[in-house]
């Protein structure tokens, strides 16, 4: 064994042991009793303590820099996902349940407690690839529809099985899809707690747009005063909303970085950071940090050229969330055929900042990053948001290849999936769309994903395949 | 009752019928809409009609499903097919909402794939309230101002609440008729009511009003229906085929109200065309088509199914839904539950736009009247 490998070893047991004490310390804090009461209550927590099962996954094939980013990443995921189930277990009177379009650093500034039960949809499958069959299920026991998307299904299953945490108020929105937006009825009508529903426009680019959803926003703080504890701190939104700027100034220097061929980092490392740091938890002192020592790592590499993935053939855009219960799609498409995923449809924005002069400007600035948010940009709006955005990033970070995670239960995108092909086509980008469900491997299992990316990167490109 | 409803059959066949023919002969412009959140008002100013967009007799929708996929639902899909085979050729152009996923990519697909001389998307908002109110007045007054760019037709207010006006003479006359539902003996079939609403929709207002006038006179000389087991209300997602209410009928069921996009409700209220028309038309959009992509008052959308249920003597009621509809979908599993708690039978069936599973619904309206005690 090389001394490298040994440091590589030591890094991935370094973030387990401390996985494991910061689970354990919850525990230790909230008393074993009620511990047993809550794990009862809340089986999936058991599934979440599961986390190094990730991290084995994540870290194996990865070395380096690149073993050190998405082991730190995963840290803080963990850290993130400790102090929001202590939420549950100790800030009841202020949980909020929101939907995964509402933006959190309102709820925060307010001394809410934010909880996304999407988060769990999307965060347990990583883990445990099958875990939301039951809540899937008992969704369509209900009589919701099969084809709806998965997610709002396992939302939805989750609030059947009252394995959703008692919350003050619910907010919600019309995004990400008609599925997502009506799958709040059934919370609604379980939770029994009062409902506010953000209103995001169509034409979302028109300036008028952003008027009327910074006016939603508002009426959704003095609905939330209305009917929780929480009053606006406007100086802590402030602070928040600097916190974010300086988090999103970080993750464009580390977009800057990746743009180089071959990546200092790659996959995971990028797009999980994105997509737990921004949609959770913008703002915190802690994000801004996970994103600062990644910059470090990607400057540390690029400075002594050391590749992410050390031999880069291809460099791949994937499009649509990650490919959850394939979480290591790239860990393995790395060491198989070299294929680096270097940026994705959901960490991608093109509105980065936020103006904090003053209240109204945060306000627009949070509406507009809502509404440019990837899975408001490309489910709500006419297609050419889709479109200009694939180009100018295949432009922008030299991209060879489009990976479409084509979830069959998001109908916004399987609609435009063929106009896709043919705009790649006219520009010589090849395209590969993995027929899968998001939350549900019984669709299409590991092995037939793993069946699609062998076939196009063997067919098509002509790779060779090597065997692990 | 036989003659009429052979005369509105004829202008169910096909999108282009020998009285929107005749109308083009006369130098009208048909305006297609796809969603009952389009001001049909609107597209009914001067020259201008709206004709509602169907595919009767979709076959396939072959090249529809390469772009749209498979999981998008089948109205949107048989529209693309039958614009892809140059079957709205007569349509002047298109106003669509962003009422729902699907037919917002079925607009996306469209403008990729045939784009038309004139295509408008309406954005309307998922909720009511004054800020939503504004916002839908903007959008209305925007189309208007589209429209009359292209077609140069003056929308002006007065021009905009004659044009009010007719739509509201159109839909009082048909609503007359719809009452007569009400009544233990109905004087016509809800297929035959079907037909009616169905070609109203897809023809000149002008040239309706007698067809109109002689089904009302027919049905006041018809003697009342009494060879009917239970009397049903159908609610749901667009139903544009009158041949659907037929196959329910052909089980003894008579359809006494329609609850559903294209059906009489809502949609037949008469609007304020004393004031402002751009608001009449908005708050008709926003607040009288109680569709379910609006996030608010699913309340109040299942306490109005159970009050027409009740008005209307309905036994039972049919919630139908189109395969991949997600705000029908979700919607419909929640007012299941909700009208049975009222104590209203209710059936559910998923189906495609076009007709197929036929004896599959067949068999299940008979257990279903069964189920009731009829």
């Amino acid at each position: 064994m090389k001394i490298s490998d040994l440091k590589d070893t030591a890094v991935t047991s370094g973030y387990k042991m401390l996985n494991l004490m910061a689970i354990t310390k919850m525990g230790i804090k909230h008393g074993p009793f009620d511990l047993i009461r809550d794990i009862r209550r809340y089986p999936w927590l058991l599934d979440l303590a599961k986390v190094n099962r990730l991290v084995t996954k994540l870290s194996r094939s990865r070395r380096g820099n690149y073993r050190k980013a998405v082991g730190m990443v995963l840290h803080g995921i963990v850290k993130e996902m400790v102090h929001q189930i202590e939420g549950i277990f100790h800030r009841q009177e202020k949980l909020v349940l929101h939907e995964d379009m509402v933006p959190p650093e309102i709820l925060r500034a307010m001394g809410l407690s934010p909880w996304m039960p999407e988060m769990l949809g999307i965060l347990l499958p990583m883990i445990v690839p099958n875990v939301m069959e039951e809540y899937i299920d008992a969704a369509e026991n209900e009589g919701i529809p099969a084809d709806v998307c998965s997610l709002p299904k396992t939302v939805i299953g989750l609030t059947v099985k009252d394995r959703l945490p008692y919350a003050k108020a619910v907010v919600t929105s019309n995004l990400p899809c008609d599925g997502g937006m009506s799958s709040y009825i059934y919370v609604e009508k379980q939770l029994k707690a009062p409902v506010f529903r953000l209103d995001i426009p169509h034409h979302f680019k028109d300036e008028r747009a952003e008027v009327y959803f910074s006016g939603e926003l508002k009426r959704m703080i003095a609905w939330l005063e209305e009917h929780t504890t929480g009053r606006m701190d406007w100086n802590l939104l402030q602070e928040i909303c600097e916190e974010r700027n300086r988090m999103m100034d970080y993750e464009l220097q580390l977009w800057e970085m990746i743009a180089a061929r071959p990546a200092p980092l790659a996959a995971d490392a990028v797009y999980l950071s994105h997509l737990w740091f921004y949609n959770v938890c913008s703002g915190l002192k802690s994000s801004t940090e996970v994103f600062r020592r990644l910059v470090m790592l990607a400057e540390e590499n690029l400075k002594n050229g050391v590749a992410a993935v050390p031999d880069e053939k291809y460099r791949a855009l994937l499009w649509n969330p990650p490919t959850m219960h394939v979480i290591d799609l790239f860990a393995i498409a790395e060491k198989r055929y070299g294929v680096t995923c270097i940026m994705d449809s959901m960490s991608f924005n093109r509105l980065p900042f936020i103006d904090t002069s003053s209240r109204e400007s945060m306000l627009q600035g949070i509406g507009r990053y809502i509404m440019n948010g990837p899975m408001a940009r490309h489910t709500r709006g006419p297609m050419e948001n889709y479109f200009d955005d694939i180009f100018y990033i295949i432009k922008r970070f030299g991209i060879d290849m489009l990976w479409m995670a084509g979830h069959i239960g998001c109908k916004n995108t399987q609609a435009l999936n063929n106009i896709m092909r043919e705009k790649c086509r006219a520009e010589g980008i090849p395209v590969l769309i993995i027929d899968y469900d998001l939350a549900d491997p019984r669709i299409t299992s590991r092995e037939g994903i793993f069946l699609q990316v062998d076939h196009f990167m063997e067919n098509v490109m002509k790779a060779e395949r090597r065997f692990l | 009752m036989t003659a009429i409803d052979s005369e509105l059959k004829i202008l169910l066949e096909k999108p282009l019928n020998h009285l929107v023919e005749r109308a083009i002969n006369e130098g009208m412009i048909p305006i297609g809409y796809a969603c009952s959140m389009v001001p049909e008002a609107l597209i009914s100013v001067g020259k201008l009609f709206p004709v509602s967009m169907r595919a009767p007799g979709s076959e396939g929708t072959e090249m529809a499903d390469l772009y749209l996929s498979s999981v998008i639902c089948t109205y949107a899909r048989s529209l693309l097919e039958f614009a892809l085979d140059d079957r709205y050729k007569f349509l002047g152009g298109y106003v669509f909402t962003a009422g729902c996923d699907h037919l917002r990519r079925l607009h996306d697909n469209l403008d990729y794939l045939k784009k038309p001389g004139f295509s408008y998307i309406l954005d309307i908002p998922h909720k009511t309230g004054g800020a939503a109110l504004e916002w839908t007045i903007e959008e209305i007054t925007r189309l208007a101002s589209a429209l009359e760019k292209q077609f140069d037709t003056d929308m002006s207010r007065e021009s905009i609440n004659k044009a009010i006006e007719k739509t509201n003479a159109l839909n009082r006359a048909l609503s007359a008729i719809g009452t007569l539902r009400k009544s233990k003996h109905p004087p016509f079939t809800g297929t035959q009511y079907h037909r009616l609403i169905m070609a109203s929709r897809v023809s000149p207002a002008e040239y309706m009003m007698p067809l109109i006038e002689k089904f009302r006179k027919t049905a006041e000389d018809s003697e009342g229906r009494s060879e009917y087991r239970a009397r049903l209300m159908i609610t749901g997602s667009g139903l544009d085929d009158p041949e659907y209410t037929n196959i329910i009928e052909s089980q003894g069921a008579l359809v006494v109200a329609d609850r559903y996009c294209s059906g009489s409700f809502p949609g037949l209220e008469p609007l304020d065309s004393s004031s402002n028309p751009f608001e009449a038309l908005a708050r008709r959009t926003l607040e009288v088509t109680r569709c379910p992509r609006m996030m608010e008052g699913f309340n109040s959308r299942a306490e109005y199914i159970a009050q027409i249920a009740e008005e209307y003597s309905a036994d039972g009621v049919i919630i139908e839904s189109i395969k991949f509809c997600d705000t029908w979908g979700l919607e419909s599993a929640a007012l299941t539950d909700q009208l049975r708690a009222k104590g209203i039978p209710v059936l559910r069936v998923e189906r495609e736009y076009r007709q197929s599973g036929e004896g599959q619904l067949r068999t299940r309206v008979q257990a279903f009247i069964e189920s009731i005690g009829h």
